[in-house]
């Protein structure tokens, strides 16, 4: 038993450090200062970066977060706090988790019926809105998770003194798990950071700079990372590894950033 | 050591000295359909230290909750009969919770410090309805950590986390918490049970200080934490006041044997 364990974990391992090798030895190769500082070259020809590709992500995971965060720090406030037993409580905390489990591509496609096809263009809109259906019900999830390890005792501690239920949400449990919220949060835009098959249907991509009204396609790493490696050229190749590399370093800064504020507030 | 005899009915009387603050009449408490309080009656002198003991599930804490009306965040709870507080049923529909609770504080079993500094926790009750000049706030919770013998302990870091204090301290901060209110009651849960010995005679010191000014409540499970700093005892058993009366007479000479057996630690 402990031998197959063992094995399995060495197995898992090996795997996840493989692609990170590759991740790292062929994404290494197309980094470049131009990579941060250029937008996405012509196909077939050389040089270019991707510069755009990145702002548009962080445009896109930025509008996606900053929707879902109320939406879901309320949400899982409502689950843990205020309708704590409730059939509507119980309900949603269903629908929830259904959510967290529903294939991207499904939400991609749901988006794309309801923005894209009315408005008739694919823009980063949709693709913000996509996105921040992936990240809420995430953090739903962790609010809900850290609001239920405040303890019940400094909640009546709060009640005794004669606060209101709103006043002890948003002055004690909220403070009392702000990191372990904030964390969640995090994770969440690790998650929709990497999110490539919501944003085909919706921001799709573009080989320029995106327009300022986010009409129309909005370059972003994923969607690129899947049209340049797909291509015959060496060059979008090479970027896309380079891409590849760029995400999973912003990803593990994130996780590590979330594992320390936990780590810290644990403590 | 009171000789003279007593019947279980005047037993509940009011004391002969003090004045009575709180008056329980006929209370009954459910948890859904569980009745755990039967047909309480009690009277609470003001401004002396009521100690509630008996053994665990006898419905203490539960009578000490109905006092505050915590019990009231749980759907599922509930109390019938009156608790009066200067001739104001508080279990009536029309009090207004939030003031009962500032007149009424609590201190827990385990310190509850809030997450934030020292001077913040103290200083939460004062600034909930916003009234209060920050000087106002400043002041009342110098004077609440005063009272409650934290001020010199802490004066030079009140910006710290209340976190960050010892277990008797957080204590004793959860109770300068209650005082800066100025209630008329503070009921206490246990607070000692968490302590060590030492800061345990701190609380006990600072609960014999504090009767000067406020009604104690106090439920305990130690007998001789009641013996020393409660001038009335109230034994419970399965729901039930089996007996109260002046802790020295509760303690030397009780009239029920149940209170006998408990007291001189022969069951519960």
């Amino acid at each position: 038993m402990k031998l197959a364990c063992l094995a399995a974990t060495v197995l898992c391992l090996f795997f996840l450090g493989w692609i990170l090798l590759m991740v790292v030895v062929e994404g290494g190769k197309g980094l470049s200062l131009a990579l941060f500082t250029e937008p996405t070259p012509g196909p077939g020809s050389d040089g270019g970066g991707l510069a755009n590709a990145m702002l548009g992500s962080l445009v896109l995971t930025t509008f996606g977060i900053g929707v879902a965060t109320p939406i879901g720090v309320l949400a899982g406030t409502y689950l843990a706090e205020i309708g704590n037993g409730s059939r509507l409580a119980s309900t949603v905390r269903f629908l929830n988790d259904v959510l967290l489990s529903a294939p991207s591509i499904l939400i991609g496609v749901f988006v794309y019926a309801l923005m894209v096809e009315p408005m008739g263009s694919y823009s980063g809109w949709a693709g913000g809105v996509a996105l921040a259906i992936i990240a809420t019900p995430v953090i739903v999830r962790a609010t809900e998770d850290m609001l239920r390890l405040v303890p019940p005792s400094l909640r009546e501690a709060g009640i005794a003194l004669g606060a209101s239920q709103a006043r002890v949400i948003t002055s004690i449990v909220w403070r009392a798990a702000r990191a372990g919220i904030l964390t969640g949060i995090l994770l969440a835009t690790a998650r929709i950071s990497g999110e490539t098959a919501p944003l085909l249907f919706t921001a799709l991509n573009n080989n320029s700079w995106f327009d300022p009204t986010l009409v129309g396609g909005v370059a972003n790493l994923p969607v690129t990372i899947y049209q340049f490696a797909l291509s015959p050229f060496e060059n979008w190749q090479t970027l896309a590894w380079a891409g590849a590399l760029v995400i999973t370093l912003f990803i593990l800064a994130l996780s590590i950033l979330g594992r320390f504020l936990l780590d810290r507030k644990t403590r | 050591m009171n000789l003279q005899p007593l019947s279980s009915e005047n037993a509940s009387s009011p004391a002969e000295t003090a004045a009575i603050r709180l008056v329980v009449r006929n209370l009954d408490f459910f948890y859904g359909d569980s009745r755990a309080l039967k047909a309480i009656n009690l009277d609470i002198g003001d401004r002396e230290v009521t100690a509630l003991v008996g053994p665990s599930g006898c419905g203490k804490s539960t009578l000490l909750r109905t006092l505050n009306r915590m019990y009231s965040l749980y759907p599922g709870q509930r109390a019938t009969g009156s608790v009066l507080l200067d001739g104001r049923n508080i279990l009536g529909p029309d009090i207004d919770l939030n003031e009962l609770r500032a007149r009424v504080g609590m201190v827990f079993q385990k310190p509850t410090p809030f997450p934030m500094s020292i001077f913040d926790n103290v200083a939460f009750g004062l600034r909930l309805d916003g009234r209060l000049s920050a000087a106002d706030v400043a002041a009342r919770t110098e004077e609440a950590m005063r009272k409650a013998a934290l001020w010199d302990e802490v004066k030079d870091r009140l910006k710290t986390p209340g976190a960050s204090l010892s277990g008797g301290q957080q204590q004793r901060l959860c109770i300068a918490r209650a005082i800066a209110l100025r209630p008329e009651v503070i009921l206490f849960d246990e607070p000692t049970s968490a302590l060590d010995p030492i800061a345990t005679a701190r609380i006990e010191e600072l609960v014999g200080e504090l009767r000067r000014d406020y009604t104690i409540v106090i439920v305990t499970h130690n007998m001789q934490q009641a013996a020393r700093i409660s001038q009335k005892t109230v034994f419970m058993y399965l729901g039930e006041v089996v007996e109260a009366g002046p802790t020295s007479r509760i303690f030397m000479n009780p009239t029920e044997n149940r209170t006998q057996d408990y007291v001189t630690g022969r069951f519960g």
